[in-house]
């Protein structure tokens, strides 16, 4: 299994632990990935609210250099996955479309040929690398630590874009098992994170956060996981600033999917990487940091 | 408002654009406010309000307001929409056309800014990069920006950034 690996802009700017884990855990169960050279950002909601031919060049140029490669792509961000998944899509299905687009291409020597598949970590772990896998992995498993799994809106939202490589709650909740946590069913988990609405109506987006922080309380959860880094950032970092505005307090340690499958795998993380999160881990993770 | 003032073609020039077609599906039926994480929230915002404003030409009205910005692009409405209307689809045609008479947020505009001078919307800071190189993960280089400010020259999105 070998992928193009398309990084993103949030993670290798601030989630650099997301990095580091997937880059650790990855190859330890087989699966190959290549860093994508030149590859620019995806054109995420926000390019895409400003200009539609825009959004659909700079992601196909993305999905071009993976077609070079002769490789399908994997993303980690759920912007990047719908993103690249939903133009990989439309430019597959309309020909003219496609035409429009490659002329746009052309400018940079760059065409469009519809190759390559576009997957999400989620999608590789369960699909190609699959939970039996996973589970075998697992030297160390969280035993008796209850979790809530966000999946975050685009890894299964639209569905009409996602149904032939349909993931949804159960896909990732049987992923986050593997790993011998129980991931608790609450209220709310479909609902976004309220991330998108940052630095457009930061109340309205805090509001957002705190929907679901409530339903993950109810729950009683110990920890959220998240897929996305943008559901992180917004759950984690957004945890302090809901503090400091409304002084409700939740203290609910965040976690990366990808960092508990590191840990459940024996692979300890660092100093930097516990202190990366801003709602403390050490005091549920003491066993094993 | 008066009669004179709404614009019967708002809704054509909506469902002219490329994501704006499900806006001819729209029955009223309000699903898509009731799916809405932001409309349980505030009142203000309101999707099926937002695609009756289009409907009858509210266009003054809806192109320079908040409202359009609002919207997560969750697409629980697109997927719930029992037209197929797309409704999370039409909401990006809308903000397209408020962009055009320039109402863009100012973080939208900033990332838009960023994506043209870096090829990211957003960047690493001095730290990080530091951290990065202390940890021998890979350089984030701009080598991609020179095709990205061709393609951005070519759609004209350039001309929107510079302006805003």
């Amino acid at each position: 299994m070998k992928y193009a690996f398309f990084l993103g802009c949030l993670i290798p700017a601030r989630e650099l632990s997301y990095e580091v884990s997937v880059r650790k855990v990855m190859p330890e169960l087989g699966v190959e990935l290549v860093d994508m050279k030149g590859a620019n950002c995806c054109a995420p909601f926000s390019i895409q609210s400003v200009d539609y031919a825009s959004w659909m060049a700079l992601a196909a140029r993305d999905l071009c250099i993976a077609e070079e490669m002769g490789l399908d792509i994997m993303t980690l961000c759920n912007d990047c996955y719908e993103s690249l998944l939903m133009v990989n899509t439309v430019l597959k299905r309309n020909p003219e479309l496609r035409n429009q687009v490659n002329q746009l291409l052309s400018e940079v020597g760059k065409e469009f040929k519809g190759k390559i598949t576009v997957k999400n970590l989620v999608d590789v772990l369960y699909g190609d690398v699959g939970v039996s896998k996973v589970k075998n992995a697992i030297k160390e498993p969280f035993d008796g630590l209850k979790v809530g799994a966000q999946p975050g809106c685009h890894l299964t939202k639209p569905k009409r874009i996602h149904f032939e490589l349909l993931r949804g709650f159960n896909e990732l909740d049987s992923l986050v098992q593997a790993t011998g946590v129980e991931s608790v069913p609450y209220e709310r988990k479909e609902m976004c994170c309220g991330g998108p609405l940052r630095d457009i109506n930061d109340d309205l987006a805090r509001q957002v956060s705190i929907q679901k922080l409530r339903a993950l309380k109810e729950a009683e959860v110990q920890a959220v996981v998240t897929v996305c880094p943008f559901c992180f950032l917004q759950l984690d970092l957004g945890q302090l600033e809901i503090k400091r505005h409304s002084n409700e307090e939740f203290n609910l340690p965040v976690i990366h999917f990808i960092e508990l499958l590191r840990m459940g795998m024996g692979m300890k993380l660092e100093d930097w990487e516990i202190k990366a999160h801003r709602i403390p881990i050490t005091e549920l993770l003491k066993d094993r940091l | 408002m008066s009669l004179s003032e709404l614009d019967l073609g708002f809704m054509g020039e909506v469902a002219n654009t490329p994501r704006g077609k499900g806006v001819l599906l729209c029955i009223q039926c309000g699903r898509c406010s009731s799916s809405c994480p932001v409309a349980r929230l505030t009142s203000e915002h309101n999707p099926r309000r937002l695609m009756e404003m289009v409907i009858i030409g509210f266009k003054s009205e809806v192109l320079p307001h908040q409202l359009p910005w609002y919207c997560l692009s969750c697409f629980t409405c697109l997927d719930r929409c029992p037209q197929g209307g797309d409704i999370g689809e039409v909401m990006f045609a809308i903000r397209n056309l408020a962009v055009r008479q320039g109402n863009v947020p100012a973080g939208v505009a900033g990332q838009a800014k960023a994506l043209y001078e870096t090829g990211r919307v957003i960047n690493p800071v001095r730290t990080a990069l530091d951290k990065r190189e202390s940890l021998g993960l890979g350089k984030i280089t701009n080598e991609g920006l020179e095709e990205v400010q061709k393609i951005l020259k070519k759609t004209g999105m350039e001309k929107i950034v510079k302006s805003t």
